[in-house]
């Protein structure tokens, strides 16, 4: 469903971009196979969750997203190829730079409700064929809507400090300990997949508190509570078996054979979903490989 | 003569009296009564649909009985609307999650509901191919329909 919405409205868009004459940069040049790669990378990222305004039938990547959260009200930006209001006049370096670092190419300091604390761990060539895919699709013309927050959220500047305190910048580093199942389940649950982002509770100034990694969180996005995802017997999934969960990525079913509702929906249709078996397995393996962490 | 118009007058009352009866039968389910019966219904065919998975996960190779749960499941989604008389929601006095706005969005409700009729339906037929992988997508689908109710009109767990 989330899939043939992407590919009718890009097939729209396109045939729109065709008639009005735009150029759709990179889309003959770029290298198809790193395209193919970055549109793997951008289900993994869940890029397509908070970029589409799919509640008002936004365009794919084109932003408007309201995050209601704590500290207010955020909108996602554009990040279709739209030179203006978009991406589209990004260096492969100012689009690396705003994952890895989360800094924008005119120097400000990205909220971290962009996940870029997750992103900066992203391996260099799933960044760069990122890039490509997004530089690939259609771009768009929506303006950004500027962010509502309370004070003092609203105050940029203070995210420099923010940064300083809570932000550890760097590429993830394989365990060699850990076999490869591992690894990639860590990557895509810390890095690509960003899960912590909800399931990790946040201290006051919206820090991830990584002593209950993944035990989930009273207040997540838009006020709902969001489960503890490790393997804990009572609070946590660990009465879950491995193929419970990579089977629940894939389709949304539970073991007891309900379906959830909420953000999780979301999620599975635009990104887990679109994941291979193995990739699945991978976030299992790490998952239930975790400390058990109860409820306060 | 008077004695027949007091019988017909007994008789009628009598009929009157079993009529209004039955119908106030119906009328007095406790709200709280109506939620744990809509809530049992819920929960079996959520224990059918686990069923499947398992088939569909190629744990059990019962193939040959999906179709008897997806029956159930289509049987049960047909009950679906009755189970929700007004007062039965989440702004109600009762331990429920089903959100206010199941009533203020009926027509959407009721066409959710259609919605897994037909697709546990659809099921139905599926499973008579005996083909777990068209099993498993079309179950996929099933489970999409159930979402399309819990996503707008059940409240997350506290």
């Amino acid at each position: 469903m989330g899939l043939w919405r992407v590919a009718v409205a890009t097939a729209v868009l396109v045939a729109i971009g065709a008639v009005a004459g735009f150029a759709t940069p990179g889309l003959a040049r770029a290298d198809q196979a790193t395209v193919a790669r970055g549109a793997y990378v951008v289900r993994a990222a869940g890029c397509l969750v908070c970029h589409t305004d799919a509640k008002n039938k936004g365009a794919p990547l084109a932003g408007g997203r309201a995050l209601s959260t704590p500290f207010g009200t955020f909108y996602t930006p554009n990040i279709t190829p739209d030179p203006k209001f978009g991406i589209g006049a990004w260096s492969d370096e100012d689009f690396a730079r705003a994952l890895g670092q989360g800094v924008a190419p005119d120097g400000h300091h990205y909220y971290p409700a962009f996940p870029y604390t997750s992103y900066t761990g992203m391996a260099a060539r799933d960044v760069a064929d990122l890039k490509a895919y997004i530089f690939a699709q259609a771009p768009v013309a929506r303006a950004n809507r500027p962010h509502d927050l309370h004070f003092p959220f609203n105050v940029r500047a203070l995210m420099g400090i923010w940064k300083m305190l809570f932000f550890k910048p760097g590429r993830r580093a394989r365990d060699p300990a850990r076999d490869e199942a591992w690894n990639r389940g860590a990557y895509l649950v810390a890095h690509l997949g960003h899960c912590g982002e909800c399931h990790t509770p946040r201290n006051f100034l919206g820090a991830r508190d990584e002593a209950r990694a993944l035990a989930g969180n009273p207040s997540g996005p838009e006020g709902k509570k969001v489960p503890n995802i490790t393997p804990h017997q009572r609070d946590g999934i660990g009465a879950w078996s491995a193929s419970d969960l990579a089977y629940f990525l894939k389709t949304g079913f539970l073991p007891d054979g309900d379906v959830a509702g909420g953000a999780m929906t979301e999620v599975i249709e635009e990104s887990t979903s679109h994941l291979s078996d193995s990739d699945r397995a991978a976030i299992a393996t790490y998952l239930l490989a975790q400390i058990p962490v109860p409820e306060p | 003569m008077k004695r027949i118009a007091i019988a017909l007058a007994f008789g009628a009352s009598t009929v009157g009296l079993i009529l209004a009866y039955s119908t106030q039968a119906r009328a007095v389910d406790e709200p709280e009564n109506v939620i744990k019966y809509r809530r049992a219904v819920m929960l079996s065919m959520g224990a059918h649909t686990g069923a499947i998975v398992h088939v569909a996960k190629r744990e059990v190779s019962f193939v040959g009985q999906v179709a008897a749960h997806a029956r159930s499941i289509n049987a049960m989604s047909k009950l679906i609307t009755s189970l929700f008389p007004k007062g039965t929601g989440n702004d109600s006095a009762y331990k429920t999650r089903a959100l206010p706005k199941i009533w203020n969005d009926w027509a959407h409700f009721a066409a959710a509901a259609k919605k897994l009729e037909a697709e546990s339906a659809k099921l139905v037929e599926v499973a008579a191919g005996g083909d777990v992988a068209a099993i498993g997508a079309q179950l996929g689908n099933m489970g999409k329909a159930c979402g399309g109710c819990h996503k707008p009109y059940r409240a997350k767990l506290k």
